[in-house]
């Protein structure tokens, strides 16, 4: 018997040991594992960004996405600097001139840009990229050709380093679109390797991108990972990190651990609930802008009770924006009262929001004829900033009013976006209140009201009134920018009284970053690696 | 029935049941609200470029041409192309799959390296507080959700103790075996472990504590049988007689249920990829869900269906191998 005890104990203290061994093991590891991210003096020499979306599609111009130009633009540099508020500077294009009266404006690039595989930029490869941006029929139906570069009618090389860019608006409308989104793909390289004339780029090896940008892609894992490091022959200032690590998660607060654990230094879209974690949290930090990004609720006026003016400015009385930038944002927006942010090429600063005044809402929904009307406002989630309570609050407010009924439907945002794309047939309209976010990242009115408000060749548009289409129109071909910053204030002015948006406001960006990152965010919420130090 | 018959008539089966799953996933990729034109060429796409799309993607084809050249693609592996990456399908599903089998086989060795043990003591210990231990285990594991047990294994484990990391897979089982087989280092597997184990835990939990009921339960059945009596009578240690006779012939029940349970991890770590950020299928299928990118999600979801059925058809072999009675039956 005591023998038997004895042995009893022995395998008890045997499984004791053990256990305890792998635990201490387990426990152990992250103390093992160095962080190989910091030199021996503490210096990051790999920095890694977590997204909110990894870029599912590798082709630079098939999207317009920010989280993909983050990622694409650090591979694909832009041909220019842009600064918002003050417009766009040499970076590739070391010079430019308007060719006056011709619709053209000559970009003179520089002779030392080299391609990630050796071979050298030429005026070809960039004619060639944004003619393949803005023609459907070469390859790829991009977006950015659409939105982006939506004036811009062609490009042609006029010698090894002189491109003429031909559009169809005024010189300064082009220089907004094409500052921003005009970048380099090595012409022979993507026809050999990609057939990239008749499709889009796709593939998931390293040497699937190309470009001409500080970073190359050295290592990539498609929907994961992409890992740069400095490119040795880059042009231009030697970049602040060897290696930049790209990886994405869809939650905040997923987002959030990764940075409190060290597995990032650097998120983007953190969710204002999830700030304190990170003020809270050592060695971390919030950094915040005021963006170009403006939330809003379209109301499309082909359809009762929106093609009434009065209705569609009693649901703007009928909401207190500011109370919701305040309480439901925790401050992350500022109230607004027109379609674009300040700071852009013709935001009016006359302009206030509408301020909430339930019976003036009531009077001129009674005025309107649409008295004791049901509606739906339709909600995307996760998209934007607490976008689902946002939008809750907003159908509540209305449903105060005595006259209306209001209930918010919570979807996926591709549901939106569908709404958003509907255009105004009546026939055809399924959703015609919704609300949605556009960021006018050119820095310029036209990007932020065309796409909604104008009436020519444009199917998708939100709003039928051919006064704010021709105002819009009207700005397109004015070349003094003095006199176009007064016509674009207009069209504001004017948006803003026939209230095609239930205007809610401007939100801000909301980043995660390590404390020794010395970096700034923008207001067009690119990420740019140079910018950090 | 013989062995040939049975696997005919199983697989035959499981090739209905495949077929199933293709005619729902395409009937509800009909029936589901958007136009999948718009869907792949993203916000305000010009009706221009939206009738150009629905005519190269043949969306304007009737509604069964369409079904029958999904069909026709599946039957010689053509799962399409992604409408977002523009990439095949089939390379978007296999590339995932490791990290998903890794996380499921992973949870699986929990579960068995746990519950087996537990579920051994719990029997042998009846109404001691070992088994009232066992039992409350067994109750929480199978009552507490997957998505709030890996919340709280990430603040606990990951935020607050700062032992793991809390999502992603920087590194493969593949990868780190190959550094260990090329390089003698066990860095990588350490890495693998580190990021393995919460993800591994969360899904094993409910598992475990199924396994641990299983074993407990037949446990109990068998040592109340008249051989285990006759064993110990014959002196043999106690030991001994618990773990070579009556374990043995309680693992076959243990044995289905693993294989069975094999297949519903592979398809059922869903919420534990998109918890942990884990990049396996369940995670490129909440990516396809959000994206409306229905040629991947119909992909991984035949692809699960496939494995499912296979898995099943291998274990009720094995069943049938090891107990003809069910052949007979």
């Amino acid at each position: 018997m005591k023998i038997a005890d004895n042995q009893k104990l022995d395998r008890r203290a045997l499984l004791k040991l053990t256990g305890a061994a792998g635990t201490a093991g387990l426990a152990s590891m992250a103390g093992c594992l160095d962080d190989p991210s910091a030199d021996d003096d503490g210096e990051i020499d790999e920095l890694t960004i977590t997204l909110s979306q990894f870029p599912d599609t590798i082709d630079p111009l098939d999207h317009i996405t920010g989280d993909f130009f983050d990622v694409y633009d650090h591979i694909y540099e832009p041909l220019f600097d842009f600064e918002p508020g003050e417009g766009i500077f040499p970076r590739v294009v070391d010079d430019w001139e308007i060719q006056e009266g011709e619709g053209a404006t000559e970009l003179y690039l520089r002779d030392d840009v080299v391609f990630h595989n050796g071979d050298d930029l030429t005026a070809e490869d960039v004619a060639w990229t944004i003619n393949r941006t803005v023609d459907p029929e070469m390859g790829v139906i991009s977006d950015i050709g659409s939105f982006g570069l939506g004036s811009i009618e062609g490009a042609e090389a006029l010698d090894e380093t002189t491109v003429s860019v031909e559009y169809g608006a005024a010189p300064g409308l082009a220089e907004f679109e094409f500052g921003n989104y005009a970048r380099a793909l090595d012409m022979q390289w993507a026809i050999d390797n990609h057939d990239a004339e008749n499709e889009a780029i796709s593939g998931a090896d390293p040497e699937d991108f190309n470009g001409t940008g500080p970073y190359e892609v050295v290592d990539f894992t498609s929907g994961e990972e992409i890992v740069l490091e400095r490119f040795d022959d880059y042009w231009g200032d030697e970049p602040p990190f060897e290696t930049v690590i790209f990886n994405a998660d869809g939650e905040s607060n997923g987002r959030v651990n990764s940075l409190r654990t060290d597995a990032t230094d650097l998120t983007i879209n953190i969710l204002p609930e999830d700030v304190s974690t990170v003020r809270n949290a050592d060695d971390i930090e919030i950094r915040r802008v005021t963006s170009f990004r403006n939330i809003f609720c379209p109301m499309k006026n082909t359809v009762e009770p929106f093609d009434s003016q009065e209705f569609r400015q009693a649901m703007n009385y009928a909401v207190d924006n500011e109370g919701i930038a305040s309480s439901v944002l925790s401050g992350y927006g500022e109230a607004r009262g027109q379609p674009i942010a300040p700071g852009i090429n013709g935001f009016n600063d006359e302009i206030e929001p509408y301020e909430q005044d339930v019976s003036m809402a009531e009077s001129l929904v009674e005025e309107s004829g649409y008295g004791g009307v049901e509606i739906e406002l339709t909600v995307p989630q996760g998209r934007y900033l607490n976008d689902a309570e946002v939008g809750e609050t907003v159908a509540d407010q209305i449903d105060q009013l005595e006259n209306v009924s209001c209930e918010a439907n919570i979807v996926e945002f591709g549901t939106v976006s569908d709404a958003n794309s509907a255009g105004v047939d009546p026939d055809v309209i399924e959703i015609p209140f919704y609300l949605i976010g556009w960021g006018t990242i050119t820095g310029d009115t036209d990007y932020g009201v065309q796409g909604f408000f104008t009436i020519p060749d444009n199917e998708a548009r939100t709003f039928d009134d051919e006064e704010l289409s021709d105002a819009i129109l009207e700005s397109q071909q004015i070349e003094d920018p003095d006199e176009r910053r007064q016509q674009l204030e207009e069209v504001n002015r004017l948006a803003h009284e026939k209230a095609p948006f239930l205007f809610l406001h401007t939100q801000e960006s909301i980043y995660g970053v390590r404390e020794q990152i010395e970096w700034e965010p923008r207001e067009d919420e690119s990420v740019f690696i140079w910018d950090m130090e | 029935m013989t062995m040939g018959k049975f696997l005919v008539r199983r697989i035959l089966q499981g090739i209905f049941v495949i077929w199933g799953v293709i005619t729902v996933m395409f009937g509800l990729r009909a029936v589901s609200p958007g136009d999948p034109a718009t869907l792949m060429l993203g916000e305000g796409a010009t009706q221009e470029l939206i009738e150009r799309v629905r005519e190269q993607e043949g969306l304007n084809e009737p509604i069964y041409i369409q079904y029958f050249e999904y069909l026709q693609g599946m039957v010689v592996g053509d799962f399409g192309y992604s409408w977002r990456s523009n990439r095949e399908v089939e390379a978007m599903v296999i590339e995932r799959v490791p990290a998903t089998i890794e996380l499921a086989v992973a949870a699986t060795i929990v579960a068995i390296v746990i519950a087996i043990p537990l579920g051994v003591i719990s029997a042998t210990r009846r109404n001691e507080p070992a088994d009232y231990g066992a039992t409350l285990f067994s109750l929480l594991g199978i009552s507490t959700p997957n998505f709030w047990l890996g919340l709280m294994l990430i603040l606990v484990l990951g935020v607050w103790a700062g032992l793991f990391p809390t999502g992603r897979r920087p590194v493969g089982f593949g990868q780190a075996m190959m550094t260990l087989v090329q390089y003698g280092s066990v860095y990588d597997l350490l890495v693998w472990l580190q990021y393995i184990t919460l993800p591994a835990l969360t899904l094993g939990t409910y598992f475990t504590a199924l396994i641990t009921r299983l074993t407990r339960s037949g446990m109990v059945d068998e040592l109340g049988k008249e051989y285990v009596m006759a064993s110990r009578a014959k002196g043999l240690p106690a030991v001994l007689v618990r773990y070579k006779h009556v374990l043995r012939n309680t693992m076959i029940p243990i044995i289905t249920v693993l294989g069975l349970q094999l297949g519903t991890l592979l398809g059922g770590a869903v919420i534990t990829e998109t918890v942990f950020n884990w990049p396996g299928l369940g995670l490129r299928l909440v990516d396809a869900l959000g994206a409306r990118d229905w040629p991947l999600m119909q992909g991984i979801i035949v692809f699960i269906a496939i494995a499912f059925v296979t898995i099943n058809i291998v274990v009720d072999a094995l069943y049938n191998y090891l107990n003809p009675q069910v052949r007979e039956g």
